[in-house]
Order: C-alpha cells, then sequence, then structure tokens
C-alpha cells in the first residue's frame, strides 16, 4: 500500500488544493451544508421574515406546542412560535457570532504571533507566557464568567469569546514564522535591503495565512459549539434571542412531553457543526504534505481519485506492485 | 474593602492559598465546604467518561489508521467527525430520551436512588466508598447512574483523539523504523503494539490533557441536565444566580484540573517517549 512511485506523488502534489479538497466527498458534503446555510442566514438578513413561513418572532398561544406536521415541520414552541421559522432566523446569529469570533481572533493571532515569531527575543518571551497563561483556562467556564460579568448581549457574548479564543492562533501563527523566517527566501530578501513591511506582508504573510484558514474553518464549528452552549445555559445571549442553544435550553423541563422542541434545533446545530467540522478537515488533509499523497488511493470509498492521477497509477501499475498490494 | 486595590488583591491571593473561599451568601455554608461535597462527584463522572473515551477513542483511530483508506476508515472517521460535531446537550438529551424514557434502563437523574441507604464517606466519591464498606446495592445504584452520562460525555470528547491516533499511525505506518522492525523478524503483532500503537499514543497522551480540561468543562450542561450534583451544576447555578464570590473560586478549581492534568500528561509523555527525559540528565533530550 506505499506509493513507491515518485510521480503518482508529484501527480499528487501538483493537483490544486480545491481538486484535492473536492476529490473527498465528505468534504464536498460539508461545503454543500456551509453553503446553504450561510446563503439562508444571508436571505434571512437581508429579506426577514418574507422568506420564513412564519413570523418566528410572533406569538399565537392558540398552536402552542404542536407536534412536527406539514404546516410546522419543526412543530412549535410553547409559546406557538413555529420552530422552522426560528431555525432560520437563528442562522445569521449562529453563523454570524462564530464567524466574527474566529475572525477577530486569528486577527489577533496572527498581529501576536507575527510579532512573536519575528522579533523574537523578549517580545516574543511576554507574547508566548500571556497565552500560555490563557491558555490554562478552561475555554466555556472562562467565557461564562465574563459573558456574565459584561451583561447579556450579542456583542458583549462575542467579546467574551475572542477574549479566550485568540491563544491557539498565536501558537499556530508563531509555529509558521519561525519555519519560514528560517527560509532562505526571506535572508536574500533581507540581503536585498527589503523594507520590514515587503518582509511581513510578501514574504511571511501569505506562507503563514493557508495554515490559519483550515483551522480556522474547523475552528467554526467549534465557535458555533460553544456559542449554542452559552446560549443552551442562558448567560450572554439575551433570553427571546432566536438561538439554536437557547431554543433548546428552554425546554428542559418539557423534554419528555414535547421532546422535538429541543431536538429539531440541537440536531440543526449539530449539521451547522458537521459541515464545517468535513470541510475543515478535508482542507486539512489537502494542505497536510505528509498525508497528502495517500489521500488520492484509488480505493478510498467517500472520494473519488481525479481522472488525471488515475492515468498515472494505471500507468505505474506493474506486476510486482499489483502482487504487494 | 476601604484598602487600596492591592491590598485587596493580597487578601485575596492569601485567601485562595489558604483555601479560605469565604462564604456562600446564598446558602450560609464556606465555599470551601460546598467545593468539598461537589468536587468528587464531578470528579467521579469526569474520571470514569474519561477512561471510556480514551479506551473507545484510541481503538477507533487505530482501526482507522490500520485500516487507512478502506470502508472501515470512511466509517470510522465519520463517526468521531460526528461526535465531535455533536453539541453536548443534544448527546445528554438523546441519551435521556432513548435510554431513559422510551427504553427504560437506566435512570434519568441523579446519583444513586433513594431507597438505597449511602455509604459512609471516606474518600467522597460515591463508587469508592461504596466499595469500601461493602455496600453492594450502593455501588450498582451509583454505576447504573453513571453510566448516562457518563457515555454522553464520552461521545461528545472521543473525537479529537480517535483523529489524533489516526493521524499519528499514518505518519509512522510507512516510515523506516516500522520497516526496520519488520525486517529484524518481530511477529506483525509486537510491530503494531510495540512500534506502531506505542508511537501513536505518544501524540494522544499531550493531547488527552486538553480532551481531560475539555470533558471537566462539559459537566456543566451534563451535570444540569441529569441532575448530578457535581461542581459544574454548582457553577451554573453560580453563574446563574450572579454568585460572583462562588463562581470566582469555582473558575479556580477548573483551572487547577486542567493544570494538574497538563502535569500528568507530561510526566506521562517522558515515560512512554525515552526521547523526552524529566530532568535533563543521562544526555536526555529535554
Amino acid at each position: 500500500m506505499i506509493l513507491e512511485s515518485e510521480s503518482v506523488v508529484t501527480t499528487a502534489q501538483s493537483l490544486k488544493f480545491r481538486q484535492l479538497v473536492l476529490s473527498n466527498r465528505l468534504s464536498t458534503f460539508g461545503l454543500v451544508i456551509v453553503i446553504i446555510s450561510v446563503s439562508l442566514a444571508a436571505a434571512f438578513t437581508i429579506f426577514g421574515e418574507r422568506i420564513t413561513p412564519y413570523s418566528p418572532y410572533a406569538l399565537n398561544l392558540q398552536e402552542s406546542n404542536l407536534p412536527p406536521s406539514f404546516a410546522h415541520f419543526f412543530g412549535t414552541d410553547f409559546q406557538g412560535r413555529d420552530i422552522f421559522s426560528r431555525v432560520i432566523a437563528a442562522l445569521p446569529i449562529d453563523l454570524g457570532l462564530p464567524i466574527a469570533i474566529v475572525l477577530l481572533s486569528s486577527v489577533v493571532g496572527i498581529f501576536l504571533g507575527m510579532a512573536a515569531g519575528y522579533l523574537g527575543g523578549i517580545v516574543d518571551e511576554i507574547i508566548m507566557r500571556i497565552t500560555d497563561l490563557f491558555l490554562a483556562f478552561p475555554t466555556i467556564i472562562m467565557v461564562l464568567a465574563v459573558a456574565a460579568t459584561l451583561g447579556a448581549g450579542l456583542v458583549n457574548a462575542m467579546l467574551a469569546f475572542v477574549f479566550v479564543w485568540w491563544p491557539p492562533y498565536v501558537r499556530l501563527v508563531r509555529g509558521g514564522v519561525l519555519e519560514v523566517v528560517a527560509e532562505d527566501f526571506i535572508s536574500i530578501s533581507k540581503a536585498l535591503n527589503s523594507s520590514f513591511t515587503h518582509i511581513i506582508l510578501k514574504g511571511i504573510l501569505p506562507n503563514i495565512l493557508p495554515a490559519v484558514l483550515t483551522y480556522a474553518t474547523l475552528d467554526i464549528g467549534t465557535a458555533l459549539l460553544e456559542v449554542s452552549i452559552l446560549g443552551f445555559l442562558g448567560i450572554g445571549i439575551p433570553p427571546n434571542t432566536p438561538e439554536l442553544g437557547i431554543m433548546v435550553g428552554s425546554i428542559s423541563y418539557g423534554l419528555y412531553t414535547y421532546p422535538w422542541q429541543a431536538l429539531f434545533p440541537a440536531f440543526v446545530t449539530m449539521l451547522l457543526v458537521v459541515g464545517f467540522s468535513f470541510l475543515g478537515e478535508g482542507a486539512r488533509e489537502a494542505s497536510d504534505v505528509k498525508v497528502r499523497p495517500y489521500i488520492l488511493f484509488e480505493g478510498r470509498v467517500f472520494g473519488k481519485a481525479p481522472e488525471i492521477l488515475k492515468q498515472e497509477l494505471a500507468k505505474q501499475r506493474t506486476p510486482q506492485q499489483q502482487a504487494s498490494n | 474593602m476601604n484598602d487600596p486595590l492591592y491590598s485587596q488583591y493580597y487578601y485575596f491571593m492569601r485567601d485562595l492559598f489558604t483555601g479560605n473561599f469565604g462564604i456562600d451568601p446564598l446558602t450560609g455554608q464556606t465555599i470551601l465546604s460546598e467545593i468539598r461535597f461537589y468536587l468528587p462527584n464531578t470528579l467521579e463522572l469526569v474520571l470514569f467518561s474519561f477512561v471510556i473515551l480514551v479506551i473507545v477513542g484510541v481503538a477507533l483511530g487505530y482501526f482507522a489508521g490500520m485500516h487507512f483508506s478502506t470502508l472501515g476508515d470512511s466509517i470510522a472517521r465519520i463517526i468521531y467527525l460526528v461526535s465531535w460535531s455533536t453539541p453536548m446537550y443534544l448527546a445528554a438529551i438523546v441519551a435521556i430520551l432513548v435510554f431513559a424514557n422510551y427504553i427504560p434502563v437506566f435512570p434519568s437523574g441523579g446519583m444513586y436512588s433513594l431507597s438505597i441507604s449511602p455509604p459512609q464517606p471516606v474518600t467522597g466519591i460515591f463508587l469508592i466508598d461504596a466499595l469500601l464498606g461493602l455496600n453492594m446495592p450502593a455501588f450498582l445504584s451509583g454505576l447504573q447512574h453513571l453510566i448516562l452520562p457518563a457515555a454522553a460525555l464520552a461521545f461528545v470528547n472521543f473525537g479529537l483523539i480517535s483523529r489524533a491516533v489516526r493521524s499519528s499511525i499514518l505518519n509512522v505506518r510507512w516510515s523506516t523504523h516500522v520497516k526496520t522492525a519488520r525486517a529484524k523478524g518481530l511477529s506483525e503483532d509486537e510491530v503494531r503494539r510495540k512500534h506502531i500503537l506505542r508511537n501513536a499514543l505518544i501524540d494522544a497522551t499531550s493531547l488527552s490533557a486538553v480532551i481531560f480540561g475539555w470533558v471537566l468543562t462539559s459537566t456543566l450542561v451534563v451535570e444540569e441536565l441529569f441532575a448530578w450534583p457535581g461542581l459544574g451544576q454548582f457553577a451554573y447555578q453560580a453563574i446563574f444566580s450572579s454568585d460572583y464570590p462562588v463562581l470566582i473560586p469555582i473558575v479556580v478549581v477548573f483551572t487547577l484540573g486542567v493544570i494538574v492534568a497538563n502535569f500528568v500528561a507530561d510526566v506521562a509523555y517522558s515515560l512512554l517517549d525515552p526521547r523526552i527525559g524529566i530532568g535533563g540528565h543521562n544526555g536526555a533530550v529535554t
């Protein structure tokens, strides 16, 4: 099962990143979920209640606690609001908040990580010790404490998350910068008297961005989970906001009687996170140079090798290799 | 309160290290005694589910890595990715609905049934106390109540371990030292156990400290849903009632738990990997 042939490996390396990611059906599935949910969220942000079958906010006590039916896909909650509409209304918050958290954290991470990695010395020491300090705190507990102190509000919840979310990015970026700085082209660039900003922006940044992007894709899913847990616990995010975690949390006492009120929003949460995880996992695998040549085996079930690689594999297949397989 | 900020900070740190956290304004008990009551329950739940998740996670990751690029690998990957993407509350709710409501095999909440006499507290951990007191009904009842929350906790958190084990197996499987081991005539079983699995476990060890922290904090949700009288539920109530004097010691205890887990993982790391020494003597690389 070892790819001994150089040319197969080179072919695999030469394939575009996009092709590699999409050769994996799981990642494609993830991408589809992400695209659908993001466009639904965007549509709701633009058009508001006009795209949902019912108003996600209006109370209708005569229709409270209805089971799922064709009129109400996910049933209605205890105040008679259509859960399907509320789930759609929750998408902008449940996607927007994690994306904002990850974006801000990666900006902080890139800034501090580059400073630590490139400047080195005492700056590196100070930044990394502070980062280690923040890494020691258990995330969700710290978020809860900060969010409870700041008071309920979406912006406050986001700030509370960013407060604990940035340390892994600093470590990631710093590690990447240290690797890149050791490369020859940076020393050459320095010898050519390139400016500091030029080295940072043209030399280092493009080389660390892919790693950050890959990590961030996976991280949006994690952030989404934690945001919805914050909502579930009822802290930080204002009550009555259509948010998936809050919708699950508001049901804890009627769980046996009206399980769908909790199950549907919870499953939607899972589906969203699955989307980001599958996509991020595929991207991570495709960007991993060690695993990359191996991910395009013909034998993989949930992915098809691109045609060009199949031909290359067929060409290389000697009787001896067939025997060893 | 009239003192300047640095004096207040000094008092706070002094009290922190002497364990004098003050009195819970809601219950009137000292916070230390409350933590002493809740902490063993949480430890019981967390340690039990941690053992489950490490076993399941390593086994699944090992399976996926050794069956790379086959149907089994793909299914194992889907399982751990889904496990990892499941919100904690979904796992707990499904567990309660299915195994406590529709098929009532396990109780839906609490630590032991009210009909049994609880054992004498020795260590504070219910199951160990029951065993020490040879109180079989209490032990069985405790175990029965433990399985569902522990399984829910384990299910949500084992994914990352599987992924790490799988990818380190992929790194090590085709490496030269494994080829050498085969070439020198070790049996396949020995090669797998000593050269592949052991290398894979090294990565999993450093990761397990992180996972331990996650399991510890996931108790916030699980203990609330399963009515488990532990630190997570205590923290939840403290946050909900804005009881900051209680919240600060709890955050300290959770953070201590994470730091201790990291320390244990570092020690285990050096035991597993001979390249890493603790002291730096004997030419070991630190």
